[in-house]
């Protein structure tokens, strides 16, 4: 039988590929709200030693909600008050993108393997998938020049850190250290708030960050 | 319960949201005093944490927390004296802000899990960043942005660094409370390639905060755009905070035996700091942009003497101490001018001598304290972190040091002389006024006092807080 948690980090790395590779902003959120209920699907699929408590139950729900649909639903009333649809002439082409995401999968496999973890059987996957979500995020933000997609560049590193988080802690303890990875969205909710509220778009009459170079040395 | 220290202004501060305008000027002062109380009393040992697992009473912590509650106390009179005579635009929002932003950074000081910590540091940025747009125009607009972005995405790598040491624990087997006491006793079990990573993350996660190069892009322009009494906070308290976080990480790695990594990664930041911030103080046309870099550059001192450790973390601590009341003061100075010229270029601006003749006095004594002359503390500090260096033979780095040192002296020393003695043909806007000018007097008067005599209980406790390091002061 093929793992359940295979099929997701394969739905995770495709998302991954498909952001990068999509200019047409709609699209992107709708890619990052997949991607954010995947992300908060896998620690529930990861098997674990100890039983999965009722407050975690909780928390995941939790989690699926924040990821899946609140962060996306104020991305796309970001995206209406802006009225943008396409992020053009990015720094970094698109086809190069993708070429450098498929990069980032084959680096990160080579950095899973050199770790020489001593993970349980099947963590593998998860590794690799999370060092290029976060890697692919980074890369997100520095090679699209409108707000609203560096503000998705992060979401996505977010995502991988969570994923790796999840892939390295063990639960046998009751640490919760993974859990308080979901501030971060607080921050990415303010980012988008700030968009919405302030209006980069007022300021500047496009919600492009070039235009944010005056304060330079 | 110490908690109060932070629980007091967060209340306040939303408190004054729903005051009227008078009213809440005067919260802000009476808060500002009542904290300066609280941290006093925790500080003499009155108060105790009432949360054992995640505050704790720590030297460094109470060290960091004096000076804020200090520096902060004087900036509520400045702030309302400016706020009285100008008017400020979204004045409740900003009051607010400045009281959270006092809580947030009080909780930092005060936390001994290393996610509160997290938490805490997370949460002055969120309250920062309206602080810094509150004059809303496009150029506060950038550099809010750049400052929530850049700090956010240092935060996530935080984070991971946290990730990164609970592995480690993971991996030694141990089952102990994750909190920095509890982490300290059993530091020789944790998986020590881990930790490594983990404070290399989280290095550059605060470091990001706290502006060491090369992640301190964000910060010359969150100082120049944002008013000057946030400018002086930003700079004399929260960068303090963020260095405490690297701190108690360092601590660790010290208990856990990888002291010589971590002080040669302090050391590379902390030079890198220096020198980035020399060449680009030349030709600043920006006199708060100045600041900005030769905070950078005092963080970077900061952290080569604690790096370097011996007599040097010595004169880290005391450069910390110094160079937060030197800095707020100066920013507080700088804000006079500003509302006096109405413009933030050297060009513009000059003839300071006649013109102000009391901010010149207070901005032209700053200017000399920070650059290290006596009877200012820096002179010590930074007598004693050279002295370290060279007691443990780092010659190189020495030297690269006072070359940065001379390079920021320069570049700030030409910008001070222009504003001071230059012509002007801008026409005085508005006037200085006792209660903007008394504050930096009393910052600068402080640090006066606290280099000619250095109450035995600030001593002990910077004593103790570097004692684990390597920290002495036998010469």
């Amino acid at each position: 039988m093929i793992h359940l948690i295979d099929a997701v980090l394969a739905i995770i790395l495709l998302s991954v590929l498909l952001s990068l590779g999509s200019n047409r902003l709609k699209a992107l959120v709708e890619i990052m709200a997949l991607q954010g209920i995947a992300v908060s699907v896998v620690p529930l699929l990861i098997e674990y030693h100890a039983e999965i408590r009722q407050g975690e139950i909780i928390f995941f729900q939790i989690m699926v909600l924040i990821k899946g649909a609140l962060i996306p639903g104020l991305l796309f009333m970001a995206l209406k008050k802006i009225a943008i649809k396409r992020e053009v002439e990015p720094i970094v082409g698109y086809h190069a993108s993708l070429l450098t995401g498929l990069a980032m999968i084959l680096l990160s496999i080579a950095v899973t393997e050199r770790l020489h973890l001593t993970m349980p059987a099947g963590r593998e996957l998860l590794l690799t998938t999370a060092i290029t979500t976060l890697a692919a995020g980074f890369f997100l933000m520095m090679s699209r020049r409108k707000a609203i997609t560096q503000v998705i560049g992060y979401l996505m590193m977010e995502n991988g850190i969570y994923l790796i988080g999840s892939a390295l802690t063990k639960r046998s303890h009751t640490l919760y250290v993974v859990e308080f990875g979901v501030l971060l969205d607080l921050l990415v909710g303010v980012m988008i708030m700030g968009i919405i509220l302030h209006n980069i778009k007022d300021a500047f009459d496009d919600v492009d960050t070039t235009h944010l170079g005056s304060l330079k040395d | 319960m110490i908690e109060y220290v932070f629980i007091v202004p967060v209340i306040a501060g939303l408190m004054t949201l729903f005051l009227p305008r008078v009213l809440g000027r005067g919260v802000l002062i009476i808060t500002a005093f009542l904290h300066l109380l609280l941290t006093l009393m925790g500080w003499f040992g009155k108060l105790t944490p009432a949360y054992v697992n995640f505050f704790r009473v720590t030297p460094e912590g109470m060290l960091v927390l004096l000076v804020t509650s200090f520096i902060f106390a004087l900036i509520s009179i400045y702030a309302v004296a400016y706020a009285d005579e100008t008017g400020l635009a979204n004045e409740r929002i900003f009051i607010c802000c400045l009281l959270l932003f006092l809580g947030t950074m009080s909780m930092v000081a005060l936390s001994d899990h290393p996610i509160v910590l997290w938490i805490a540091i997370e949460a002055t940025t969120l309250v920062s960043a309206p602080l810094i747009f509150i004059k809303r125009s496009k150029e506060a607009l950038e550099a809010t942005w750049k400052y929530v972005l850049i700090c956010s995405v240092g935060i996530a790598l935080a984070l991971l660094g946290c990730f990164f040491i609970t592995l480690s624990m993971d991996i030694g087997n141990i089952d102990a409370p994750f909190s920095f006491t509890s982490l300290n006793q059993v530091a020789t079990q944790l998986d020590p390639l881990w930790l490594k990573a983990g404070f290399i993350f989280v290095i550059i996660g605060f470091g990001t905060k706290m502006g060491l190069a090369p992640m301190h892009t964000w910060l010359p322009d969150a100082h120049s755009q944002a008013p000057s009494t946030v400018s002086a906070l930003l700079s004399g308290a929260l960068l303090n905070c963020a260095f405490l976080g690297i701190y108690k990480v360092h601590v660790l790695m010290n208990y856990a035996g990888l002291g010589a990594f971590s002080s040669n990664v302090l050391i590379g930041f902390g030079l890198f700091s220096v020198l980035v911030a020399g060449i680009f103080i030349l030709n600043q046309p920006d006199y708060k942009r100045m600041l900005a870099y030769s905070s950078i550059e005092n963080m970077g001192v900061i952290a080569f003497g604690i790096g370097v450790g011996g007599i040097a973390a010595y004169g880290a601590i005391l450069h910390m101490i110094h160079h937060s009341l030197l800095k707020s003061s100066l920013f507080l100075s700088s804000g006079n001018i500003l509302l006096g010229f109405g413009t933030k270029l050297v060009p513009k601006v000059g003839n300071m001598v006649k013109l102000f003749p009391k901010t010149f006095v207070s901005f032209f004594a700053g200017f000399a304290g920070i650059s290290g002359f006596p009877p200012f503390g820096i002179f010590i500090s930074e007598v004693l972190i050279i002295i370290g260096a060279f007691q443990s033979r780092r010659y190189w780095e020495v030297g690269i040091l006072i070359f940065g040192l001379i390079l920021v002296f320069a570049g700030a020393s030409r910008i001070v002389m222009d504003i001071s003695f230059g012509q002007t043909s801008q026409v005085v806007l508005i006037k200085e006024k006792f209660f903007r000018v008394m504050p930096s007097i009393v910052l600068l008067l402080t640090s006066i006092a606290l280099c000619v005599w250095l109450p035995d209980s600030i001593y002990q406790k910077i004593y103790q807080s570097i004692a684990i390091i390597g920290g002495a002061f036998h010469v």
